[in-house]
Parts: C-alpha cells; sequence; structure tokens
C-alpha cells in the first residue's frame, strides 16, 4: 500500500508492508515470506542470479536508470581481491523520499536484497551508507541488521550455506554529493565526498581501491521480489524499455501527497489528478518536474500526455530520474523557486571543478539579481549562456543538473522572467 | 589501544533502546493522523548522536566510549575510513566539533590535523561551533518551500526570537535553513535534534517551540538552580 494513502491503481510489491510496524521485526518479516528469496538465490549460482536480474529489466532507481543486471555483470569473477556492495541510502535530491520510508517500515527487505547482490557478485562486504539526518531510519535498520547478525542471516555462515557476507550501516555527515557513486565511495573511506575521474570505473577500482558495484535502496530492494519470482514475471509491469513498478513520490500542490507505487508507464496526468486526488482547492496546474530538482521543467501542456517510463518522460521533454514528482500550481512564483534550486546547488558543489564552482553561485547571483527587481532582459541571456557552459564539462553531473531548471524555466516561462524584470510583476505572490 | 573483538560488525554505534514502539518511532508528543491533520512527527529520540545532554569539555572515547570507538575500528579495512563515524561520536559527546576535538581524533586514527580539518569543514553536520540545546533545521528546499518552508523558517526565527545560525540568549535554540530532508511529501519538514518534525505549518510553530523550550535535562537543571 502507499503511504500515508493508497489508491486502488497501485501495485504494493516494495511497499506492500509500509505502515505494518510487525513488518519491521524479523519474525514479522519472516511471517511474510521474508528470506525465502535469499535462500532460493543461495542455491542458485552467482551467474544464475545476475542472469535472472538482467531478464527481469530492472533498471537504477537512483536516477541514472542503468540496467542493474548488466552493472552487475561487470564485476570481476576473480576472486584475488576483496569486492563490495555499496548501497546508496543517501536520499537527498529535493523532492525524493522513498529510500527513508523503504528503510523504516521494510528493513529486512534491503537487507535481503543487499545479500543476494552480494552473493551474486561475490562481495565480502555490505555498507549501507545513510545520509546523516536519517537518525530514525538509521536505527531502525541498525536494529533489523542486529537481529539479522543473531539469527545467522548476516555473517560467518549466511542461512547455513558456507557462505560469508558482512553488512555494516555507515552514517554520512550532511552533503548532497556524497550521494554521487563515487563521492560516496571517498567519503566512505573518510574523505571529503568529492567525486572522482572516471575511468577507472567502480567495478575495476571502486571502495578502498577493490572492485565496488553501488545501487540505490529501492533497486536493491526489488531483487528478493524478482529472485522470488522470475524475471519473466516482474516484465508483466511497464514497458518493454522500463519494466517493473516504481515508487512515485509525489510533493507539492497535491490533495493527497505521498509515496505511491505504480507500474512504469503510468500516465502522470493520472497520477496527479485521479491519485492524489487533484490540485489544492482545485487550482490549476502550472508545472511539473517529474524526476527531482535536477531535472528539466514540464508545462502543463507537456505534462498532459506525459507516460511515467523512462522513454515516456524523455519523449515529454524531461527525465524521469528518481521518479519524484513535483506539482506546481498556478500560484507558484517560477523565478522564486527556481532561484532557490539553484542556490541548493550553489550550497552543494563540492567545488573541484570550475565550471561548476563558479557557474553555481554565478547563476545563483544573477536569479537572485532578478528575484530582487533589479534584472534585466540580458541576463536571461547570460543565464543560458553560463548554464551551456556548465554542461558536459565536469567531473560529475552536479553542474549539468543546474542547466535543467534554469535553461527549462526559462524557455517555457520566459513570460514570468520578463514580467519581472519589466514591471515588478511576480506571479503567485501572495 | 587494544583490538577487541565483536561478534556482530553491523552497526558501529551503540543504538541504545531498540524495540521502538509505532509511537516512539513517530514521535510521542506529535502523534497524529497525516498529513492534512498535521503535528505529525517522525523520528526516535533515542539513537543516541544527538542526546540534548553534552559537554564540551568531556573527555573523549572513555567508558563505553572507547568501547564504541573500537567497535567502529573493526568495521573498516582502513584506520580512516573511521573517521567519519569517530567524528560523530565525538559530536554526540561534546555537541560540536572544535579544532581540539579534531586535533585528538586525528591522533587517534594517525591523521594529520590538516587532513581531518579540511574532511571535518566539508561536511554540514559537525557543528564547528557550539549550538543551541535544541537545533532546529527547517527545510526550505523546492517541495516543502511550494507550501510556504520560508514562513515556517521565520516564523521559527520569530518564535526564538534569532537570527539565522544564531543561538539564542539562553542557549536554547539555534534555527538553521536546511536543504531537502527527504521528507518532501510532508511539509514543512523540520528536524529538531534528531527528530523529523513533519506537515510543520505556521499555526505549530509556537507549539512546538513552546514545548521545546520546557523540555530536555538542560531546563530541569536550570530551573532546579532558580
Ligand atoms: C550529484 C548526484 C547526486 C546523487 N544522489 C543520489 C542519491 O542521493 N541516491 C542515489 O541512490 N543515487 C544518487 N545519485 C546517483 C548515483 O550516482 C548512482 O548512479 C546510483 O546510486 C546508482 O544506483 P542504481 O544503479 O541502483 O540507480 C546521485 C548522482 C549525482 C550525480
Ligand atoms: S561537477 Fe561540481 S559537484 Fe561535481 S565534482 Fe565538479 S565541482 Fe564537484
Ligand atoms: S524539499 Fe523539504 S524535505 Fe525535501
Amino acid at each position: 500500500m502507499g503511504y500515508p494513502y493508497s489508491h486502488p491503481s497501485e501495485v504494493p510489491i516494495l511497499s506492500k508492508h509500509f505502515g505494518d510496524p510487525e513488518a519491521r521485526t524479523l519474525d514479522g518479516w519472516r511471517a511474510r515470506g521474508g528470506y525465502e528469496a535469499l535462500e532460493k538465490a543461495l542455491n542458485m549460482s552467482p551467474e544464475e542470479v545476475v542472469d535472472t536480474v538482467k531478464e527481469s529489466g530492472l533498471r537504477g532507481r537512483g536516477g541514472a536508470g542503468f540496467p542493474t543486471g548488466l552493472k552487475w555483470s561487470f564485476m570481476p569473477k576473480t576472486k584475488d581481491k576483496p569486492h563490495y556492495l555499496l548501497c546508496n541510502a543517501d536520499e537527498s535530491e529535493p523532492g525524493t523520499f522513498k529510500d527513508r520510508e523503504l528503510m523504516r517500515w521494510v528493513p529486512h527487505q534491503l537487507i535481503e536484497g543487499c545479500l543476494i547482490g552480494a552473493y551474486a557478485m561475490g562481495a565480502e562486504h555490505v555498507y549501507i551508507y545513510c545520509r546523516g539526518e536519517f537518525f530514525e531510519a538509521t536505527q531502525v535498520l541498525a536494529k533489523a541488521v542486529e537481529d539479522a547478525y543473531e539469527a545467522g542471516i548476516i555473517g560467518e555462515d549466511i542461512l547455513g550455506s558456507g557462505k560469508k557476507i558482512d553488512l555494516t550501516v555507515h552514517a554520512g555527515a550532511g552533503a548532497y554529493i556524497c550521494g554521487e557513486e563515487t563521492g560516496l565511495m571517498n567519503s566512505l573511506e573518510g574523505d571529503r565526498g568529492e567525486p572522482r575521474v572516471k575511468p577507472p570505473f567502480p567495478a575495476a577500482v571502486g571502495a578502498f581501491g577493490m572492485p565496488t558495484t553501488i545501487n540505490n535502496v529501492e533497486t536493491l530492494c526489488a531483487i528478493p521480489h524478482i529472485v522470488a519470482n522470475g524475471g519473466e514475471w516482474y516484465r508483466q509491469w511497464g514497458s518493454e524499455k522500463s519494466p517493473g513498478t516504481k515508487l512515485f513520490c509525489v510533493s507539492g500542490h497535491v490533495k493527497r501527497p505521498g509515496n505511491y507505487e505504480l507500474p512504469l508507464g503510468f500516465p502522470l496526468k493520472d497520477l496527479i489528478f485521479d491519485v492524489c486526488g487533484g490540485m489544492i482547492e482545485d487550482r490549476a496546474l502550472k508545472a511539473v518536474i517529474p524526476g527531482g530538482s535536477s531535472v528539466p521543467l514540464l508545462s502543463a501542456e507537456e505534462a498532459e500526455g506525459c507516460s511515467l517510463c523512462y522513454e515516456g518522460v524523455v519523449e515529454a521533454g524531461s527525465m524521469l530520474g528518481c521518479a519524484s514528482v513535483i506539482v506546481m500550481d498556478e500560484t507558484t512564483d517560477i523565478v522564486r523557486q527556481v532561484t532557490r534550486m539553484a542556490s541548493f546547488y550553489a550550497h552543494e558543489s563540492c567545488g573541484q571543478c570550475t565550471p561548476c564552482r563558479e557557474g553555481t553561485a554565478w547563476v545563483t547571483t544573477i536569479l537572485k539579481r532578478i528575484e530582487d527587481g533589479r534584472g534585466t532582459e540580458d541576463d536571461l541571456d547570460t543565464l543560458v549562456e553560463v548554464t551551456d557552459q556548465m554542461t558536459g564539462t565536469t567531473i560529475c553531473v552536479l553542474s549539468d543538473s543546474v542547466a535543467a531548471p534554469v535553461q527549462s524555466s526559462i524557455k517555457k516561462f520566459r513570460d514570468e522572467y520578463l514580467a519581472l524584470i519589466r514591471r515588478g510583476e511576480r506571479v503567485g505572490a501572495a | 589501544m587494544s583490538e577487541i573483538p565483536f561478534k556482530n560488525p553491523g552497526w558501529a554505534g551503540n543504538v541504545g533502546e531498540y524495540d521502538l514502539t509505532e509511537e516512539q518511532v513517530r514521535g510521542i508528543d506529535f502523534v497524529g493522523v497525516r498529513p492534512l491533520e498535521g503535528g505529525h512527527a517522525a523520528g526516535s529520540a533515542t539513537y543516541p548522536y544527538m542526546l540534548e545532554d553534552k559537554h564540551p569539555e568531556a573527555p573523549l572515547f572513555e567508558g563505553p566510549y572507547e568501547v564504541r570507538f573500537q567497535k567502529i575500528l573493526t568495521r573498516y579495512p582502513t584506520k580512516r575510513a573511521a573517521l567519519l563515524p569517530a567524528l560523530n561520536l565525538a559530536q554526540e559527546i561534546r555537541g560540536h566539533i572544535s579544532p581540539q576535538t579534531m586535533d585528538r581524533v586525528g591522533e587517534l586514527l594517525e591523521l594529520s590535523p590538516a587532513y581531518v580539518r579540511g574532511v571535518a569543514t566539508f561536511y554540514t553536520m559537525y557543528n564547528k561551533r557550539p549550538v543551541g540545546r535544541h537545533l532546529v533545521q527547517v527545510c526550505t528546499n523546492i517541495s516543502c518551500n511550494l507550501c510556504g518552508g520560508q514562513e515556517v523558517l521565520d516564523a521559527f526565527l520569530e518564535h526564538t526570537n534569532t537570527e539565522v545560525g544564531e543561538t539564542s540568549a539562553d542557549g536554547t535554540f539555534t534555527v538553521i535553513e536546511a536543504e531537502c530532508l527527504a521528507g518532501c511529501g510532508f511539509p514543512t519538514c523540520v528536524q529538531i535534534n534528531s527528530r523529523y518534525f513533519e506537515n510543520v505549518t505556521l499555526e505549530e510553530v509556537p507549539k512546538i517551540v513552546a514545548h521545546l523550550r520546557e523540555s530536555g535535562p538542560a531546563t530541569e537543571s536550570l530551573e532546579g538552580e532558580e
């Protein structure tokens, strides 16, 4: 079920036990079929597990949508060095709030996914990197890990298979950039969370210099279900290129915001107007950000026919990202909100690359000037030019992320910028 | 320090009271139906890292903390990787990370003071200066802001009579602006010490501030002195 609300259109697989405190406990999880998939996986060969994940077509839920089975197959088969699996629980993309719910309601589901993944890739140690602010989720997860150790599910001899896998919950300390995979590795190693230049890719040289795979919480939570039911089963939902179900985090001006698990390809319009009960006070829709603050805005017209799968959102002019749907109604002051997003990136830039460090700061300064009513029309061209230079020129894509809201809003809501610049008119100012 | 063998390399800290009831997880004082009714809080106060009782001069890693520190070292293949968990622990004990604390942690982990400083200043959760007994972090990022995050921040500042980042005269509050806390569907999301308060509305701010003012060990001892 969704949480805090549910809807008949949902296909609750990962979120089936949200809101049910019993499912949090080891006994409760086992009573709900938990750890049967792990048992099954341990009776398969690691290659068979990877093949099952490949068959399912599961794509990474951390934002980039890279096929998970393929990523797993990049790990070297030789065992001359330790291998690591990292779980990215740094959830900090504005608009995204699914991983926290997964960890605090169904921690054993994540542990099970991590263990299956570690087995399939020959990883001897799993680290779950939780963002530092998640005290509660970390605590619930830590309790589940202790219980699983106690029961022989993690540790020296998992479920009597003779396999040894350790798992550690690691808390971060507050930095968005630690969500980037190589930034996370540096942070785990006790360094500043600065992204690394690739190649070498993590499967060759990752955490502690060893072969490493990194997956999002939601990706790993889907694994037990795929292993238990088979790759074909997972493909009954979604499209050819985007199989399965996905948690959609809906926030902003809707009547019932929250997490909803829906088949990929679900119409955006139905998500807003049916599942989420429509707009607050039935005001008109102005814009939607379909995938977290790093993807371009969609205007109401573009949102109209948008299908929520990886290829569908690209067709509509944006990206699915982590399916964090931010809904804005007619009262929204676009310039003010874009300025806020830009200042977020300026704050979170790690500062290694000049285009990003300087660019995020300048873009924010110019936007603030426009917001203060001191902007000129030339500023809009400058913004487009600066963000162009910030795209594709840096170590990680944080820099590119700034271009998305800035360029798309200038293109689609130019009138609002101009009204503010020319006449000091502000939309949505209460 | 001697190596202490540990059975479970699960969590490097001691997370205290484990058997959380729904109420404890959801927060006792602001349990409610969400989100339209508002007044809901999530988070557990039992996680030790942001305890209200902190001593800037307390010895680092002694007694139970020595055990926890040793535990941390067993969790990673390198000593350096223990730096963030060790700083977390130091902040739990002392409330903030002073240059002296950084130097001491560096010594224990065989890292240079400059290195530790470079790392500690990179992360926003390490308080480089003392903060109030209640650290209030209000999210004003996009989703919360669409639903009034900025106004909630302003209300917290008004009711605690402080500026952003400033500690109130009685040492009770420090209010800061936070980036997205991953509670975007339940705006405005406010983190107070280790607990999340969700669906915080303007009207609730004075109630929460009054509640915080009355709660916690420091107030008790203050009252005892009066
Ligand atoms: C700036 C930046 C921030 C990111 N933040 C997160 C995050 O908070 N959580 C996450 O799972 N992935 C995040 N990612 C994506 C990760 O780099 C990585 O692609 C992902 O964890 C891979 O997991 P997946 O294949 O399961 O999606 C971020 C990427 C960038 C560039
Ligand atoms: S693009 Fe920005 S955040 Fe990414 S590595 Fe470069 S400076 Fe750091
Ligand atoms: S935007 Fe406020 S919690 Fe995400």
